[in-house]
């Protein structure tokens, strides 16, 4: 999908910087910062909202708020444009 | 010219791709020759990368005491492969298939047992039945890996291969954190990069088919491109997908549509379906529901304890419930699946040493016949034909890397890679590559240019991919993110224009393959295999004969 509208909120207060959402991304939303030892939510408009970032973490700090009407199905009648 | 780190690396053997595939080569390469050096090289972070971990986990069985391979192989000639399938290959896949699970828990895979200590098998028809795995699956294979001595390299993405006489000698790739670019140096390259799936449904993200192209650049030759067309029925508000929704579609008028492509059961979505669906959106009989009530089954992610996948699928079916509601509207989604890399029963490539395994070559093996893969008509079958390819290669691949020394690399074709990879990032000013991959989705979104095809559609289609193609020569990346999504965007310009010509070229209908302007299938003429290889700057297509005379289950005339 491309063009989306997912959000991510993060709430860094409790992170603990375990490195798991960093890893879980399979599509580089995530990147890491070496100095905070953080997760930095960098590419969010790539989100394909798998969810696994926000499932491992064991701190409760990401959620992800899909926006299915942002993503698009393609076809050619109006209605699913 | 900007100034970039590099690093030289060699292995023994090189694995490009850390998703089931991958992981399942490297295990099995170890187990023939532990002293084999194996480097796997992962764009994302192996493990948790791929699509293993983000499916429904959900594995074929086969009871071989009740059934024999031969008789699983007849059925799927008939009623899926239509002739186009390695009847072979198939055989060897299922007489496999106890074997591959065996294997999966030997390297700490969870699969649910009963009491008893058997695998708790459900049946899903006369033949076939399924077995639940843990969405760890790929996690747990990668730290038996790391324990045999695997090495492994995350973040960074292989852009090219190396070849030396005409065979494989390595690759080159970059860092997607900080740019640096490596070149690597090796005997067997594996590559299992998965399928491509053009950015479309969104678990399907990691096909981006840069692999198929960086293969298909080196000179390999693919096979059947023209069967990356899958589609999927999704519901539209929360775009999930309804497995076997296909058995109770209705249209407005309350008219049970499904009796209109089907006459008994049939063993997994068919392109006729799609075009049902879109015949019926066109006579303004839509919009076309399911009748859930009709489904006769449970979700499959509550029928086995599996505690790691667990809060994955409630939290995606927590989301997709609210946003759908009582909402049972369903439209196709283009998956694609597009994995057409060819190779041989060893895996082997046309390039020597060069092997393709899992998403990346499940067409090109022509183990699936005339369906996209995966699931190809045969549900639980992506994950295991993962591991089979990864099985079958590594006799191969082990042979070639104990036997030889390493290839000489050709420092000028490493600098035109480097060149070739980093040069959206020079760039003053272009387009951005989401601009081209716009253009490629307008060409295989719709179902009529891409599953329900005619000559018409086609040709609307490949203006699209010209367009795209027109584009991709001036796009900009201001990043490693964006340097990256430049080469996917290339790569799915590749394998759109490698689809709609395959299309042109198959004047009939076969399997999944659906022509509305021939909608027979064709035997006299089209027991054939399409075959693309590029020569010089030209993709060139052709055929080659499926050699039906030496299987056992034989088309009719
Ligand atoms: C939603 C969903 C549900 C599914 N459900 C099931 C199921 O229940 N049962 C089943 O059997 N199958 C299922 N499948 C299919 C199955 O997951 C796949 O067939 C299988 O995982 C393919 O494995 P693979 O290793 O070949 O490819 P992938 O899992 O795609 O792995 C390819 C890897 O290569 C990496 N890569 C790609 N390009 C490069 C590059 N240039 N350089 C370096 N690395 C690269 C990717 O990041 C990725 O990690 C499902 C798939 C999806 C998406
Ligand atoms: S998983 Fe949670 S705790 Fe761990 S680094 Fe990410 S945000 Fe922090
Ligand atoms: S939901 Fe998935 S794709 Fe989105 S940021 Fe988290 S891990 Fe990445």
């Amino acid at each position: 999908m491309i063009d989306t509208k997912h959000r991510i909120i993060f709430n860094s207060e409790n992170c603990i910087g375990c490195k798991l959402c960093y890893k879980a991304c399979f599509v580089d939303v995530i990147r890491w910062d070496e100095e905070k030892k953080q997760p930095v939510f960098q590419y969010v408009e790539d989100c394909e909202h798998c969810f696994w970032c926000e499932v491992l973490c064991k701190k409760n700090c990401i959620k992800i708020i899909p926006d299915f009407e942002s993503e698009k199905l393609l076809q050619t009648f109006d209605r699913y444009l | 010219m900007d100034t970039y780190e590099r690093e030289n690396i060699s292995a023994d053997v090189l694995i490009i791709g850390g998703g089931i595939a991958g992981l399942a080569a490297a295990l099995s390469v170890k187990e023939i020759n532990p002293d084999l050096d194996i480097l796997i090289v992962e764009k994302q972070t192996a493990g948790y990368s791929g699509k293993a971990c983000r499916g429904g986990g959900v594995l074929q069985y086969f009871d071989l005491h009740k059934i024999k391979p031969e008789q699983f192989v007849e059925y799927h000639v008939h009623n899926i492969g239509c002739y186009l399938g390695d009847q072979d290959l198939l055989f060897k896949y299922v007489s496999m298939n106890n074997h591959m699970l065996d294997k999966l828990v030997e390297w700490g895979a969870k699969l649910p047992k009963r009491a008893d200590g058997s695998y708790a098998v459900i049946p899903t028809g006369p033949m076939t039945a399924m077995i639940g795995v843990d969405l760890d699956i790929t996690i747990k294979l990668r730290r038996t890996a790391e324990k045999t001595g695997v090495r492994f390299l995350d973040k960074v993405a292989v852009s090219d291969l190396l070849t030396t006489d005409n065979s494989i000698a390595g690759a080159t790739g970059y860092s997607i954190i900080d740019g640096t670019f490596y070149t690597f140096n090796a005997k067997s390259v594996i590559l299992a990069t998965g399928s491509q799936n053009y950015r479309i449904g969104p678990m399907w993200g990691s096909g981006r088919g840069d692999g198929i192209a960086a293969a298909y650049r080196a000179g390999a030759e693919m096979r059947n491109p023209e069967f990356g067309n899958f589609a999927q029925l999704v519901r539209v508000k929360s775009h999930r997908e309804v497995v076997f929704g296909e058995n109770y579609m209705y249209n407005q008028l309350g008219e049970h549509i499904t009796k209109n492509f089907r006459s008994g059961p049939e063993p997994d979505i068919s392109s006729t379906a799609i075009a049902e669906w879109f015949t019926q959106m066109s006579m303004a009989k839509g919009p076309i529901v399911l009748k859930p009530e009709e489904s006769g089954g449970n979700s499959i992610y509550t029928i086995w304890d599996r505690p790691y996948g667990e809060p994955f699928w409630k939290i995606n079916e927590q989301w997709a419930d609210k946003a759908d509601g009582d909402d049972w509207e369903v439209c196709p989604l283009f998956i694609g699946e597009q994995s057409p890399v060819k190779v041989g029963h060893d895996m082997q490539t046309t390039i020597p040493g060069l092997y393709a395994i899992g998403d990346t070559s499940y067409c090109g093996s022509a183990l699936a016949g005339a369906v996209p893969a995966p699931p190809g008509r045969n549900r639980g079958s992506g994950i295991l034909n993962a591991v089979f390819s990864g099985i079958m290669c590594a006799q191969s691949a082990a042979d070639n890397a104990s036997n030889a020394p390493l290839p000489p690399v050709d420092k000028n074709q490493v600098e035109e890679c480097f060149t070739s990879a980093f040069t959206p990032l020079w760039r003053d000013s272009g387009c951005d590559a989401k601009d081209v991959i716009r253009y490629i989705q307008k060409a295989v979104g719709p179902m009529e240019r891409s599953v329900y095809l005619s000559d018409h559609r086609i040709a609307t289609a490949m203006k699209y991919v010209e367009k795209a193609k027109e584009l991709s020569v001036s796009m900009k990346a201001n990043n490693f993110h964006e340097l990256l999504a430049c080469h996917e965007a290339n790569a799915m310009v590749l394998s759109a224009e490698m689809q709609f010509r395959a299309a042109d070229m198959r004047i009939e209908s076969r399997g999944w393959f659906l022509r509305e302007d021939y909608p027979e299938m064709d035997n006299k003429n089209w027991l054939k295999w399409i075959i693309v290889k590029k020569e010089g700057d030209t993709m060139k297509l052709g055929t080659e004969d499926v050699p039906y005379e030496k299987w056992p289950v034989k088309p009719q005339f």
